[in-house]
């Protein structure tokens, strides 16, 4: 039986890698029947080997950290800010009132639609970076908060009345919990918003490290391969983030995991 | 006047909810007394205000005509004197049994707290399930987990709103006994509302029937019989008979709805 159950889960966990095979062998045959010229589509072993060769030099890490840093710095803040927002708005209808039609106006502004107004007013610096990235991560978390504390079940308040709880048990103890799985969807969302716009505000606002500027870079000086790798790092450090960021989620609302695990 | 702990009584109580600018009656010229240490049951058609009586009760809405005295005094919102057990165990899924149990019981010290809630999880026969989530129990479980909460903070009354509605039918009757397993041993007034004719008569010293639209009380049946009831005796199926002979009337003017 055990070894059933073992077979069964390697199964699973090696389907899960038959899809990014096939596009390698996508990619490997137009590069080696050549369809396209090897500057524009380099051989998967080619953007491999400058890989290897990035790995080995400071500046790719430099270049990492810097986005790492940026996106963190932006989404804490953009993050923190929401959550606050969203928890205002959902718990008190004046204030949904005040602020909600002036948010879902400056919501619809694409996150890039702001780079040259905030350039003009800090300059090409590094806190306009950060503001963007901020202002991406901030939406996601005001809406999945303020939707959360919104479907909290009546039940619950209800038994909370019951039980004599003030405003502030409520909130901490019913509210708050209750809302907690829309709140880490929230920030899931959050996370993702300021990953992908970490690129436009290294791109458009020109850094001397940051993923973004190796992408650029290679652009620039028509170095195919430096920016399938930049890209490709891109993509592998946002699936990590999303695997780490499910496993926390995963942790903090224990009750809930478990029963849907069973 | 003194009033013994755990009376409850309601006094020329009438309610109606507005619709459209329509009064509609809820609840009309109920008088009622729940004396301390009784079992007793509230039966009646969907629609009868039973929910409402016991949410004026709990203290959860006190817009109403007339009186409802918690041990002579009048109820002005939820207070400890009071438990509740809803027919949704109501348990919240992000705490464990014993956090759940310990829901109501801050005002205690983490040592006293952990004696109550021990106490009360061993009451209700769920030892070893102390830190396991509602996810992870049965229905009948988590039905014992809510009553255990409510149990802990040491109320003088229990009101039970179809405590055992959505079990299936064997654990209902099993549920039945250790309901009154815990009256017997915890000697508090419960009052329930319920469907099932059955579990009000093995469960009650009294049988509140009430008719719908608007809700008043029809009769009050006393269930006489000594304890445990066996639910096959001819005692009980008389009453049983009696009962329902009343909901057999009880759509008094069925043609009314015709017309």
């Amino acid at each position: 039986m055990k070894k059933k159950l073992i077979i069964k889960q390697t199964k699973a966990r090696l389907s899960s890698f038959i899809f990014p095979i096939v596009l390698l062998l996508v990619w490997q045959f137009i590069s080696s029947a050549g369809y396209a010229s090897s500057a524009v589509v380099p051989s998967p072993n080619k953007v491999l080997k400058t890989f290897q060769i990035l790995l080995t030099e400071q500046t790719f890490f430099l270049n990492i950290s810097a986005s790492l840093k940026r996106v963190m710095i932006g989404f804490l803040i953009g993050s923190s800010t929401g959550f606050l927002f969203g928890l205002l708005m959902g718990l008190s209808r004046t204030a949904e009132k005040i602020f909600a039609p002036s948010f879902h106006t400056v919501r619809q502004v694409p996150m890039i639609g702001w780079i040259p107004l905030i350039v003009m007013w800090f300059g090409m610096t590094e806190l306009p970076r950060i503001l963007i990235i901020s202002i991406a991560a901030f939406y996601p978390i005001t809406l999945n908060t303020f939707d959360g504390v919104r479907s909290v079940p009546r039940e619950y308040l209800e038994l909370a009345s019951v039980y004599g709880y003030n405003r502030f048990k409520l909130i901490r103890r019913i509210i708050l919990p209750a809302a907690l799985p829309s709140i880490i969807t929230g920030l899931t969302l959050s996370l993702g918003m300021s990953w992908a716009i970490l690129m436009a505000a290294e791109i458009f606002i020109q850094t001397e490290f940051g993923i973004g500027t190796q992408i650029q870079m290679g652009r620039q000086r028509f170095n195919m391969p430096l920016v399938i790798t930049g890209i490709l790092t891109v993509g592998l450090l946002g699936f990590v983030m999303t695997i780490i960021i499910e496993k926390f989620a995963r942790i903090v609302d224990r009750g809930r995991a478990i029963g849907n695990e069973t | 006047m003194s009033v013994e702990k755990g009376t409850l009584e309601i006094k020329n109580l009438s309610k109606s909810f507005k619709v459209d600018n329509n009064l509609l009656p809820i609840l009309n010229n109920i008088n009622i007394k729940f004396p301390a240490g009784a079992f007793i049951s509230i039966i009646g058609g969907s629609g009868c205000g039973k929910t409402t009586l016991l949410r004026i009760m709990l203290g959860l809405d006190t817009n109403y005509e007339g009186e409802a005295l918690m041990d002579g005094e009048r109820i002005e919102g939820p207070g400890s004197n009071r438990g509740i057990v809803f027919q949704d165990h109501r348990l919240l899924p992000w705490l464990t049994v014993e956090e759940n149990v310990a829901f109501g019981l801050d005002k205690l010290n983490r040592k006293a707290k952990k004696l109550v809630v021990d106490e009360h999880i061993k009451l209700v026969g769920l030892s070893g399930f102390e830190s396991a989530y509602p996810s992870q129990l049965s229905g009948g479980m988590a039905q014992r987990v809510a009553i255990a909460r409510a149990l802990a903070n040491k109320p003088e009354i229990l009101l039970l709103d179809e405590p055992l509605g959505s079990l299936d039918a064997l654990t209902r009757i099993h549920m039945q006994k250790e309901l009154e397993r815990l009256w017997l041993l915890e000697k508090i007034t419960m009052v329930m509302v319920t469907h099932d004719v059955d579990e009000a008569i093995y469960l009650s010293d009294k049988v509140v029937i009430m008719s719908s639209r608007p809700g008043v009380i029809k009769k009050i049946i006393d269930v006489p019989s000594s304890r445990p009831r066996d639910r096959a005796s001819s005692e009980f199926m008389q009453i049983k008979a009696e009962i329902l002979k009343e909901f057999h009337l009880g759509t008094e003017y069925p043609f009314a709805y015709a017309i």
